[in-house]
């Protein structure tokens, strides 16, 4: 201890550094944990408490009731389901265009190959807002307002999917090529060679799209709120903002729980799954 | 999940099955008609007392397999009605508040006053003059205004007691209401008074004091805008004082909740009674007299028939059975009622666990004939978005409150225009 | 394990030119062609019909008013781009527009940028702070947003934090500056998650030998983060800046849950302002009108990163 204190510049020492990278980075940190935080103690607390002034982390007098509440107010566990499923759903899907157009857009010589890239990368630059409006009268013709066709297609299918299109072929394109030389001259064709020898190897670029698309249609709340009016049918972002009594009088506790309920499970997954998400995304191709 | 909810939630699946059967191409029939009402209350009991009074019809018309009451929540009631209406999905009955001028003059609605008037046992003229003309034009009646309460003066008597303060119910004037809140501020920390629901956006509700110092948003056919006239200055300066000089009226960004014991007083509809937990005293009083004296104001719901239903005729026979006066007093627990038979105050009093029929009689009785409404007009959200983005220049200290009031006409003067 | 996926791709440049390419890959032939045109086609398809058709329709309904109740359109011409030419709250929502999206770009990937820099070492607690500095991402957007809505009150946590330290906090959703700073500063903190991660991705693939090489030049640490880390992980930032662009355009559950795009129109950006118009107002040309203005900005900011990308991207082929 003696010697490395002894050893060490007067100011910029390897501890000092560190102890100052630490401190930065806790006092960075409060603004990204303490609401998440907050959220959580403070559904637990009885309504009056939540404005308490001066404001309080944990409540005197803790319950559960907003919990209960949650779920007797709306279908809150099938809303639940159906964010869920949605995104599953829409997950599977890009997971299956994205990696085949990807693929394509690598590695196939056609005839338009570069133009029809840039009309597929339109896709990702066409924000939502321009096309909600007719997409609603196409899904409204088909007989699909209500329902979670439009909330799965669009996501599956336009920007999400385009970026995801995107990734993959980055990936494709730094792949060595002799992997599939050799498989070509083994007899495989084009599907073969995508399903045996590319995907296989496109692990880290698709568990990097499959985090993205899952988080671009688990958060979607622009979309439900046009296309959905059945409580049943909502996802939770929208029906997050729904506990409110007859009269428009928002219920803070029981949006809080909840939030609490939206949030924490898809925190879990990703604390244990993070290492493997930053590795993924680090070896997806997209540094380039 | 409580059984109702369960049931409810169900209905609501068989309701949407059935709305997608009859998408599919087959036609209106006149059997196994399936109705749907949008409501914006989402309270077991009153879905509840909608369902038994639905069963109860359904027994004795066969033609009609379903009626489902769908939920919506009140914040985005009228952009997804909307939205349902404009989607080929509209309901065949629905709840209106402020869209009904919209409904009414794109001709949505299903005319009423002869249906109601021929109806047998319903008793058209039991309806009180006061209440059915935000509803109506040119005397023809679009919806039945099921709802018609009073905004009253929510008053904590505990708080005025730790503050030390008094409230003489005679002659109570809205200087007093601040002098009182001012000082519960200054001796609890707690807020003065509380018009429910303004949240500092919702400007209409503010009607419920202007009305005192005889202001108006707008003349009588709506082309005019009422908020440069003195009247209108005199209100908007009593509340900047109440919010920045007095400190009786909690300012921008501060929560604080009447009914979970956070202020003194609260502007509020009758029918938040149910919001009383029980956690302190109150009391309830009618508005505060103003410069213009005695006046009282009540927000209304109605209940209509869309002409998009493919089943007018069932739909407005429901909507009869369901506003006759047998059923009209069982919906009276819940909603104060336009009829005049039903407006007493024992009446009302046998199913309020809140007040006394004394109370009752002050506040809703004596106060829904000459009653005026919240101010609405057509295409009510751009109003609204358009005098709430001028009003909040209102709110800071030093707001030149004539100029603010003179720039919200500006903004929606076009807008009373078209 | 990393070192043997990283090596093929340092590799890959140098097989990439086009010499290379002409060799190595296969003779174009029909069925080659036939297939890519197969793999490609649900993502054409679905561009084509959930993308580019809705675009063509907007342009339709831009010329056209609409009664939403009765279902009844006309044609007006070029009446709603008049309008948007008279309309006096278009360019205060502009202005919103420029501040929010701009100062959301600039601190999104400055400050996921410093975060990749600092957590790119392997120290103890390093996983840790990449798992806290990404929470936020996958917290529901409407969850974080009512949060913060809470946090900001006059009377809510925030202050109530000030005050404990001596100090009056302002009333943060209530005057136009600040409320701005309010919804800038929670999308970023949202947000910057994913460009951390995407940089700390791009950090990883920088050699070693690289730095190695700049310190026994005798270059100091700024030096070598702005000589040689910046160029190189140059594609990322113009990818990032994209997507942030794009997001930062489209934020609209922000401003619907925390501002309501006040006080005034101080915080009304385009977005919720399209959205206004079309589905609380149900003025759907104008609407449409409004989002294919937005649709213009977005194109051609993207085209402007595309031409200075020669200026600023390094090792682009």
């Amino acid at each position: 201890m003696r010697t490395d204190a002894a050893a060490r510049p007067p100011r910029f020492g390897p501890r000092a550094r560190r102890a100052a990278l630490y401190i930065a980075l806790i006092v960075m940190a409060v603004p990204f944990v303490v609401p998440t935080l907050w959220m959580i103690t403070s559904s637990f607390k009885p309504l009056n408490e939540i404005f308490a002034s001066p404001p309080s982390f944990f409540s005197a007098n803790p319950t559960g009731a907003a919990y209960a509440e949650a779920f007797s107010f709306q279908p809150f566990a099938r809303q639940y389901f159906n964010s869920v499923y949605i995104a599953l759903v829409v997950t599977a899907t890009t997971m299956l265009v994205s990696s085949l157009a990807g693929y394509a857009f690598a590695r196939i010589r056609f005839p338009g190959r570069n133009l029809l890239f840039v009309v597929v990368l339109v896709g990702l630059l066409v924000p939502g807002e321009v096309t909600i409006v007719p997409l609603f009268q196409m899904f409204k013709q088909a007989g699909l307002v209500n329902t979670h066709w439009p909330l799965i297609l669009v996501t599956a299918f336009a920007a999400p999917c385009v970026l995801a299109t995107f990734i993959m072929r980055q990936f494709f394109i730094a792949l060595p090529i002799e992997l599939e030389e050799a498989a070509r001259i083994d007899g495989l064709g084009r599907f073969g060679i995508w399903r045996r020898i590319c995907l296989p190897l496109a692990r880290p670029a698709l568990s990097a799209v499959a985090i993205l698309t899952f988080l671009s249609s688990w958060n979607l709340y622009l979309e439900p709120t046009v296309y959905l009016t059945s409580p049943e049918l909502f996802t939770l972002p929208q029906a997050l903002t729904r506990f409110t009594d007859a009269y428009g009088g928002e219920m803070w506790n029981t949006q809080l729980a909840a939030a609490t309920m939206t949030a924490v499970p898809v925190l879990v997954v990703f604390i244990f799954a993070q290492r493997q998400f930053v590795e993924s995304l680090a070896h997806s191709g997209l540094k380039g | 999940m409580p059984t109702t909810a369960k049931k409810l939630v169900s209905a609501l699946a068989l309701g949407t099955l059935a709305a997608a059967a009859g998408c599919a191409g087959t036609t209106a029939s006149d059997e196994n008609v399936a109705l749907r009402m949008t409501v914006w209350t989402s309270n077991e009991d009153h879905l509840a007392l909608f369902d038994s009074i639905a069963d109860a019809y359904i027994a004795d018309h066969p033609e009609i397999e379903s009626i489902t009451f769908e939920s919506l929540p009140f914040e985005e009631y009228n952009t997804t009605l909307t939205t349902q209406i404009a989607g080929g999905n509209a309901p065949d009955l629905a709840w209106m508040g402020d869209l009904s001028a919209d409904l009414i003059d794109s001709g949505a609605l299903v005319p009423l006053t002869e249906t109601l008037e021929g109806a047998e046992g319903w008793d058209y003229g039991d309806l009180v003059p006061s209440v059915t003309g935000e509803f109506s034009r040119d005397g023809e009646l679009y919806a039945y205004p099921f709802s018609n309460s009073p905004f009253a003066l929510y008053v904590n008597t505990d708080l005025l007691a730790e503050a030390g303060q008094t409230l003489d119910p005679a002659a109570l004037t809205w200087d007093q209401v601040s002098a009182l809140g001012s000082a519960v501020h200054a001796a609890t920390g707690k807020g003065g008074f509380v018009v429910n629901d303004f949240n500092y956006s919702s400007w209409n509700t503010l009607a419920t004091v202007w009305t005192a110092f005889g202001a108006s948003a707008w003349n009588e056919d709506g082309t005019e805008c009422g908020f440069a006239s003195p009247e209108m200055t005199d209100a908007f300066t009593f509340l900047h004082n109440a919010v920045y000089t007095d400190e009786s009226m909690p300012g921008p960004g501060v929560t604080a909740d009447f009914f979970a014991g956070d202020a003194a007083f609260a502007v509020a509809q009758v029918s938040r009674a149910g919001n009383l937990d029980g956690s302190f005293a109150y009391d309830i009083q009618p508005l505060p007299q103003g410069p213009a004296g005695d006046y009282s104001v009540i927000g209304q719901a109605g209940m209509g028939v869309l002409q998009s239903s493919a089943h007018v005729e069932a739909a407005t026979g429901f909507l009869a059975y369901l506003t006759d006066p047998e059923n009209a007093a069982k919906l009276a627990q819940y909603f104060p009622p336009p009829r005049q038979s039903l407006l007493t105050g024992e009446g009302l009093a046998a199913n309020n666990t809140k007040f006394t029929a004394e109370q009752l009689q002050t506040v809703v009785v004596d106060q829904v004939p000459g009653a005026v409404t919240l101010p609405n007009h057509t295409n009510p959200a751009e109003v609204a978005q358009k005098a709430k983005t001028a009003l909040d220049a209102m709110w800071t200290p030093d707001a030149d409150v004539p100029a603010v009031l003179a720039s919200v006409c500006d903004a929606i003067d076009p807008l009373l225009a078209a | 394990m990393a070192d043997t996926r990283i090596k093929p791709r340092e590799a890959a440049p140098a097989s990439r030119g086009p010499a290379a390419r002409r060799r190595r890959v296969w003779t174009m032939s029909r069925a080659d062609a036939a297939a890519g045109y197969l793999f490609i086609a649900p993502q054409l398809l679905g561009v084509l019909v959930f993308v580019i058709v809705p675009v063509g329709l907007a342009i339709w309904y831009s010329l056209n008013e609409w009664n939403v109740f009765t279902g009844a359109t006309t044609f007006v011409g070029a009446a709603n781009y008049q309008a948007a030419l008279d309309d006096p709250q278009l360019p205060k929502v502009l202005g919103a527009t420029a501040v929010f999206s701009g100062g959301v770009v600039v601190l999104n990937l400055a400050l996921g940028l410093a975060l990749a820099v600092m957590l790119n070492r392997r120290f103890r607690g390093s996983v840790l702070f990449r798992t806290l500095f990404f929470s936020p991402v996958v917290v529901s957007v409407v969850a974080w947003t009512l949060v913060w809505g809470f946090l900001l009150q006059d009377n809510g946590g925030i202050n109530g934090v000030l005050a404990a330290l001596g100090a009056d906090g302002p009333n943060w959703l209530q005057s136009g500056p600040t409320a701005m700073i309010a919804v800038t500063f929670t999308q970023v903190v949202r947000s910057v998650g994913i460009n951390m991660v995407l940089f700390l991705a791009a950090l990883q693939g920088v050699p070693g030998e690289l730095y190695e090489a700049a310190r026994l030049d005798g270059a100091g640490s700024r030096r070598i983060f702005f000589r040689i880390t910046l160029p190189l992980i140059s594609p990322t930032l113009l990818l990032t800046a994209i997507i942030t662009i794009v997001g930062a355009l489209q934020s609209f559950a922000q401003i619907a849950v925390l501002t309501e795009g006040g006080p005034g129109l101080s915080t009304t950006v385009l977005v919720y302002y399209v959205f206004q118009q079309a589905f609380s107002f149900n003025d759907i040309g104008y609407g449409s009108t409004l989002a294919l203005m937005l649709l213009t900005f977005v194109m051609v900011l993207t085209v402007i990163q595309w031409q200075l990308r020669r200026k600023w991207v390094f090792y682009e082929d």
